[in-house]
């Protein structure tokens, strides 16, 4: 909705999330902060700032990345998908901390630029064991740092959501990034197996959610219609989709939604032009199409954004005979009226 | 699910089946924060009490040496003032002394080698040893007194040769300026530190003792910053003649041997970076 992101302020959805993540970094770094002081009590101000923002920037990753996958296996953890941007500009802030406070320990006040030190200081690119592990810290907070920046809606559309959604999936190779990071620098000095243990089960965690969401997701896809008749393939019965909700069909690997709304059957692309979201599990609000993660409107009869927002999806043919459902999987141009299926 | 219930983020409250699976959200979240900050931060390796008296200064008299590696040689009141400490001078950030003591040298347009002499630094001190911060902006030099008597020239005693397991370090972050001052974390800047011309210490760790430090210097007794850079804050093999220069044991490495890389890749148990002190 492309004037929509100036309007959206801080509502109180919004205001709820953003307390409970400041809540939970300041208790996050007061435990740390003062646990350190309190058993390790020789611990320099740098160190303690160095690691409490960086284990924090993890933590905060990890539920970042949980929060896709949980929200395709169940839809009631929506909420947190909603606001998900905040929290990742906070990680990406402690880890920008980190990094900062990093560089000016390890690299300032020398012979060289603290910059160019960060590669060429240790220049053991050959080894595992001797890499420079601050080299990759440096490109995830890269990569983070692009994320963030272009973390607002007026970037989404600049860019547009494909290049968009193509740079946040960098947080993927950023995530790697950090792992390694972590493994070979500051784990070769611990040798500590808890600190191997909580890092692996971080991972493995994210692992496992992603490959259940995705079993999830592929049968979806997996479906087979074999049922032609002049270009139309049997889908379901009628009376299995829900009124003001849709079942989504995946054809020729496009994803479809169905949608009850008023006695009709409406069909459009699945996928949102905001940042994708699965349009058919959303529901029918004010008449509108509306998406589950961020809540941008679709009219049914013709896939476009209610004036004065200009986002359009491809419609689709529906019929309904003898309560069976059926569907031609060839697209209209994105906007075009169909008039549904009455039932 | 109930058809009725739908979630948008801008609807002004969640249904109750979903304010219920957040609430669940965000008693797990809790229950990670207190557990990784705790875990996170008692887990952490003990740090040393190196001491860096950052801010403040201190006047230190006794005799400036050039070799084996610039340093300040404290005499203390005991043992009827017969007792001394060598400190090695750096100077600011990640800088050795030298160009520092070469710029006094130029100023007052006198040799400081074993002269008498009163510095004001930044102490930084652990384990025994003892470096001075020497700061042209502080103008560290107050004095400079009359050359003295041989009887100060360093004691030595050769120890024969050597072949050690151990980590050459950065003394400037290992005694004080930082924790920890060493290992992998610490590499980069060790790096800097000598390259900027911080004298290279080794550090050799012993099976049922504390750990042991040495001077570098190669077999000419030059410096060999350049040699060892690349293996800073490795576990290294070296061979070297030793030799006691009074309360410090100073290492002649064989640079045409080299160094050799012990360890390997390790993130469970202390290893190679042990324990190996054996006079051939
Ligand atoms: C310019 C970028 C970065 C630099 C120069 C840098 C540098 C360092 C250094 C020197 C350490 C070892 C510190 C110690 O002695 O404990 C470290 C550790 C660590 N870094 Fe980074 N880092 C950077 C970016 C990042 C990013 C983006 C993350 C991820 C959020 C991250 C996460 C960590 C973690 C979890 C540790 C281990 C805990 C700790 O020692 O602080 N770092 N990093
Ligand atoms: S993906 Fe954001 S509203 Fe649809």
């Amino acid at each position: 909705m492309s004037t929509a992101y100036s309007a959206v302020g801080w509502n109180r959805q919004k205001k709820i999330y953003d307390g409970w993540i400041a809540a939970f970094c300041i208790s996050y770094l007061a435990l740390f902060i003062s646990l350190t002081l309190l058993f390790n009590s020789e611990a320099t101000f740098e160190t303690i700032l160095i690691r409490s923002t960086s284990t924090l920037a993890v933590l905060l990753l990890h539920i970042i990345l949980s929060i896709g996958p949980l929200t395709r296996l169940n839809k009631k953890f929506m909420p947190l998908l909603y606001n998900r941007r905040h929290l990742g500009v906070t990680m990406f802030s402690f880890s920008a901390v980190h990094g900062i406070f990093g560089i000016i320990q390890f690299h300032s006040l020398s012979n060289t630029n603290p910059l160019l030190s960060l590669f060429l200081s240790n220049t053991n690119y050959g080894s595992i064991p001797a890499f420079p592990f601050q080299a990759l810290g440096f490109f995830a907070l890269i990569i983070f740092f692009l994320m963030a920046i272009t973390s607002h809606d007026f970037w989404l559309h600049n860019l547009s959501p494909i290049v968009w959604k193509t740079l946040h999936m960098f947080v993927y190779a950023a995530y790697i990034l950090v792992v390694m990071h972590v493994m070979l620098g500051v784990i070769q000095y611990e040798k500590n197996p808890v600190f191997v243990l909580i890092l692996f089960t971080g991972s493995a965690s994210l692992i496992i959610l992603h490959l259940l969401a995705g079993l999830k997701e592929r049968k979806i896809d997996k479906m087979k219609f074999k049922l032609q008749e002049d270009g139309f393939v049997y889908v379901c019965e009628a009376d299995e989709i829900e009124d003001s909700r849709a079942k989504i069909f995946c054809i020729d690997q496009e994803r479809i939604a169905v949608y009850r709304h008023e006695q009709k059957l409406y069909a459009i692309h699945n996928v949102c032009k905001h940042q994708g979201g699965p349009l058919g599990e959303g529901k029918i609000v004010d008449g509108c199409i509306t998406c589950p993660w961020h809540g941008y409107q679709y009219l049914p009869h013709n896939g476009q954004s209610p004036p004065p927002f200009k986002e359009r999806v491809s419609t689709y043919d529906v019929r309904v005979n003898h309560n069976k459902v059926w569907l031609n999987p060839i697209a209209f141009a994105e906007g075009t009226e169909r008039e549904g299926a009455l039932l | 699910m109930n058809n009725n219930e739908f979630y948008i983020g801008w609807m002004p409250a969640a249904p109750k089946g979903y304010a219920k699976q957040v609430t669940i959200a965000i008693v797990v979240v809790a229950v990670l924060v207190l557990a990784l900050a705790s875990l996170v931060s008692m887990q952490q390796k003990k740090f040393s009490n190196s001491v860096f008296e950052y801010g403040q200064l201190t006047e230190v008299t006794g005799i400036y040496q050039q070799f084996p590696v610039p340093s300040i040689k404290v005499y203390t009141q005991q043992n009827n003032g017969s007792s001394f400490i060598t400190m090695p001078l750096v100077g600011y950030g990640k800088h050795g002394a030298e160009g520092i003591i070469r710029s006094l040298e130029e100023e007052r347009a006198v040799s400081l080698d074993q002269k008498q002499i009163t510095l004001k630094g930044t102490l930084i001190y652990y384990d025994g040893k003892s470096l001075l911060q020497i700061d042209k902006h502080d103008k560290p030099l107050l004095s400079i007194a009359a050359t003295l008597s041989s009887s100060h020239q360093p004691k030595t005693k050769e120890l024969g040769t050597v072949d050690l397991i151990g980590e050459v370090l950065d003394p400037k972050c290992y005694f004080g300026v930082m924790k920890p001052g060493r290992g992998k974390p610490h590499r980069d800047c060790a790096i800097r530190c000598i390259a900027g011309g911080i004298s290279p210490v080794f550090y050799v760790r012993q099976q049922n003792a504390g750990p042991l430090y040495y001077l570098l210097l190669d077999e000419k007794g030059n410096k060999l910053n350049d040699f060892v850079k690349n293996y800073v804050a490795d576990p290294v093999r070296l061979t070297a003649r030793a030799v006691q220069v009074d309360d410090w044991i100073v290492l002649y490495v064989d640079t045409k041997k080299g160094l050799q890389r012990t360890g390997g890749l390790s993130w469970f148990k202390e290893n190679d970076e042990l324990i190996y002190c054996k006079p051939e």
